[in-house]
């Protein structure tokens, strides 16, 4: 097994200077449009229960698209939300996303965005990859497809996970997102997944409501 | 007094009925079943045997491997009888040059027709204002590019009337384009599309069907094809009937062919001979072969085909298993059913699929004799219980049958089982007639399986068995019927909008069938049964009923697994009320329902012997 010890130190030092000085920075960052690799996101005010049937909502995470740029596996975020845009859009209906600041669990992410979706269904994605297609019955540790390997989601995955969505939110019975399992993913990465988690989570801020974004693609 | 236990194994389940026997008092103590192992009337049926017998013993208080408390054990002198199916598929659709694309992608772009000559995706910039043209673009473009790509033809003068894709993109150019073309996406083998063709797409809207692509005249018409020509295109036009969208590109030597596969000829030989049969031909030539042969003495396939080689191989398993050479193993009946197969186009450029015609078979052997002495000595030497080979399995399930209340003779019996269907007839006299007929529950399974492209026997058996519900919510269900049930706690989240199977105790089943609705799978289901079971079960009492006049028997008791089906007794007594007949599931001691009649049997002979 590779570890990579630079690459490990390079993390660790960074994730220790933004616990030393950075804690404040989730709540600074506030109504500043976000310019990262061809996404622009700009929020819009606290999010709302939506009532459009046509609609499924999207969940990303404090830092998705500000602090992380990529995946753990290195595509762009950017790239990740257009895939799941094109996804939704190629079934006839259209994403809503919302930051979420009071959690970075992707489950409780996920179900929210449900609760929130005129259609009952949601998605949750975390910015190294992980994600979850949620709807607004289930319980929040029990969902319609859950891609728990970050590792091995490709854009064409998220692609098919917005095409799933839309198509649970038509009440269609989609064939579940064929991906693949890597069990090499979890010796290789786990390490990096759980520093990423602990950068992720140091942009937490529990009181902050929900945020409604807008997105437009550059 | 003495403890009698009756052992029925049949070809899916070994039974018990464990009694005391008090001089001419039979008190029934408990039964138990498994499935049976091997085939039936081997030695390999022992470990079935004992489990089947342990559960009885258990039920009825005493140890699961006390065999010494039983006295005597009674085996059915089981029917020489074993069925096997197989699948042969007579059709196939060729597309000989690529002619035609007439897959249905759930989201294909815009709507409308469009007429023009096919292009690659890169010459698109080349082309010049005026050109009628449709650009086949590859998956390696992005949705974005393609459609500022189109936009800016159009704006150039290009008359860019509609497109081909290979990735799912067909809405998202569509939604950045400025005006509304008809696009096909998810063609998969688009390096097959021919280029600088003459090429129609059309694209209906939601919920309508291709109407110009499928009506031969109006091909004619934008191809301006000869009437010779548009003889040869009638294939393609059918092969589009009922998509939602559609690709016909004229290329000077494509064509597209329904093909026969030659599945080989039967040889049904009867008393009058040997008749010949093609298989080709469907269900309904080979059944009334059948029946003009009857009573059939054997059965080959043609040497060389599929058909052949599946004959061959019942005899082989039949040889192998009963030791007896494998030119004195007869086949005695066989059921053909007409199927639908989805078979991938051979030389379709999108995966597309048509459904060619199959013929679902079903045989059954009958030979000399099975061993059973053989096994009944073993299981004696094994369990160290006296056993006893008891009457004619049919004679015995008449008896069990008739403890049925509502039940007197005449009566016929119908035991619908796993690999044959039964029947028997009893007299007033007490006299016997009875015949054993190929294709039951296995048979079914076949088709379902056939039918839905499930590669799974142990799911199509799971469908047979129990009925469809669509998942509509977290907490409520559709049922086949139209019924909507409500549940307190939520339904598992992997069967969320799903169709599934409504296990016993609402255990839910999703079905991973991609595609394929409550409504199809229900229709499929049912017709197989139908198919199988009710025409078994009317051929069958043709040839046992006095004079074969299937009116002047007054009533049937269906018994055997099959009848436990929530449906099948249903089916059979609705088409038997036609003929005037009081026909329903058993009730086997009033308690057992249509299961045990033949192991009951073997305990009430002890007594009458």
């Amino acid at each position: 097994m590779q570890i990579n010890p630079e690459l490990l130190e390079k993390i660790v030092a960074e994730v220790l200077a933004d616990l030393n000085g950075g804690t404040s920075r989730g709540s600074t960052a506030v109504a500043a449009p976000e310019r990262v690799g061809g996404v622009k996101l700009t929020e819009k005010g606290q999010s709302a229960r939506g009532t459009d049937p046509k609609e499924v909502v999207l969940a990303i995470s404090p830092a998705f698209a500000t602090t992380f740029k990529t995946t753990i596996i290195g595509i762009p975020l950017a790239d990740v939300l257009r895939q799941v845009f094109a996804g939704v859009e190629e079934e006839g209906l259209h994403v809503r996303v919302i930051r979420v600041y009071h959690t970075a669990d992707v489950a409780f992410m996920s179900h929210l965005a449900a609760k929130q979706s005129g259609s009952g269904i949601g998605i949750g994605i975390l910015s190294r990859g992980t994600s979850i297609i949620h709807q607004r019955d289930l319980l929040p540790l029990s969902n319609l497809e859950l891609f728990p390997q970050s590792p091995v989601i490709d854009l064409p995955t998220f692609r098919a996970i917005g095409r799933n969505a839309a198509k649970y939110a038509k009440g269609e019975s989609p064939t579940p997102v064929p991906t693949n399992n890597d069990p090499m993913a979890r010796p290789r990465y786990q390490g990096l997944a759980a520093l990423l988690h602990n950068k992720e989570a140091s942009f937490m801020d529990r009181s902050k409501a929900p945020q409604e974004l807008s997105v437009s693609f550059e | 007094m003495a403890i009698v236990a009756g052992i029925d194994i049949g070809n899916a389940t070994t039974e018990t009925a464990l009694a005391r026997v008090e001089g001419r008092d039979i008190t029934f103590l408990a039964t138990g079943i498994s499935p049976t192992t091997g085939i039936k009337g081997t030695l390999q049926n022992m470990s079935g045997l004992r489990s089947s017998l342990g559960m009885a013993l258990e039920k009825a208080g005493f140890k699961r491997g006390q065999y010494g408390a039983v006295d005597v054990i009674r085996l059915n002198r089981a029917a020489p009888v074993i069925g096997d199916v197989a699948m042969e598929t007579v059709t196939e659709t060729i597309v000989t040059e690529s002619t035609m694309i007439g897959h249905n992608p759930s989201t294909p772009g815009g709507v409308g027709v469009g007429v023009g000559t096919t292009i690659s995706f890169d010459a698109l910039s080349r082309a010049a204002p005026g050109d009628s043209v449709i650009p086949a673009v590859e998956s390696i473009h992005d949705y974005a590019v393609v459609a500022s790509e189109i936009a800016k033809a159009l704006e150039r003068g290009v008359n860019v009337t509609a497109a081909i894709c290979q990735s799912d993109d067909g809405v998202l150019i569509e939604n950045r384009l400025p005006s509304v073309i008809p696009i096909v996406d998810e063609v998969s083998a688009i390096e097959r599309v021919p280029l600088g063709m003459r090429c129609c797409v059309e694209v209906a809207p939601p919920g309508r069907v291709v109407e110009l692509l499928a009506n031969p005249y109006d091909i004619a018409t934008l191809f301006e094809l000869s009437p010779e020509e548009t003889k040869q295109i009638v294939p393609v036009a059918r092969a589009l009937v009922g998509n939602r969208s559609a690709v016909v590109i004229r290329t000077p030597l494509g064509e597209v062919k329904e093909r026969r596969i030659p599945a080989g000829e039967l040889y049904i030989i009867g008393p009058q001979g040997k008749r010949t049969v093609n298989v080709e031909d469907g269900a309904e030539a080979i059944q009334n072969t059948v029946v003009a042969c009857y009573p059939v003495d054997n059965i080959f396939g043609q040497p060389g085909t599929n058909v052949g080689g599946m004959m061959e191989r019942v005899r082989l398993t039949m040889s192998d298993l009963t030791g007896i050479q494998i030119g004195d193993v007869y086949i005695r009946d066989l059921l053909a059913v007409d199927t639908l197969v989805p078979q991938k186009v051979v030389g379709g450029v999108a995966g597309e699929f048509s459904l060619e015609s199959g013929v679902a078979l079903a045989v059954m052997v009958k030979t000399e004799e099975l061993p059973m002495r053989k096994l009944a000595a073993a299981v004696s030497q094994d369990l160290g219980v006296k056993v006893e080979v008891g009457g004619v399995e049919a004679d015995m399930a008449i008896r069990g049958a008739l403890t049925t209340p509502g039940t007197k003779p005449p009566v016929a019996i119908l035991d619908l089982g796993a690999g044959s269907s039964d029947a028997s007839f009893m007299r007033t006299d007490g006299t016997v007639e009875l015949t054993h007929l190929a294709g039951a529950g296995n048979m079914v399974n076949t088709i379902i399986a056939s039918e839905l492209g499930i590669d799974s026997m142990d799911l199509a058996e799971s469908i047979k068995r129990n009925p469809l519900c669509r998942v509509e919510s977290a907490f409520h269900i559709r049922q086949e019927d139209g019924a909507v049930r409500f549940f307190n706690e939520p339904i598992d989240a992997s069967a969320y909008g799903r169709v599934a199977l409504l296990h016993e105790g609402d255990f839910l089943e999703p079905l991973m069938l991609n595609n394929i609705n409550v409504e199809r799978i229900r229709s499929t289901r049912r017709k197989a049964k139908q198919e199988v079971f009710v025409k078994n079960s009317i051929r069958a009492l043709e040839q046992v009923a006095p004079g074969n006049n299937v009116r002047l028997v007054d009533y049937v008791v269906i018994v055997g697994g099959s009848a436990k089906d929530f449906e099948v007794a249903n089916m059979v007594t609705n088409a038997l009320a036609r003929y005037g007949i009081v026909a329903g599931r058993g009730n086997i001691r009033s308690t057992e329902g249509p299961r045990n009649a033949v192991a009951t049997g073997l305990v009430l002979s002890s007594v009458q012997q």
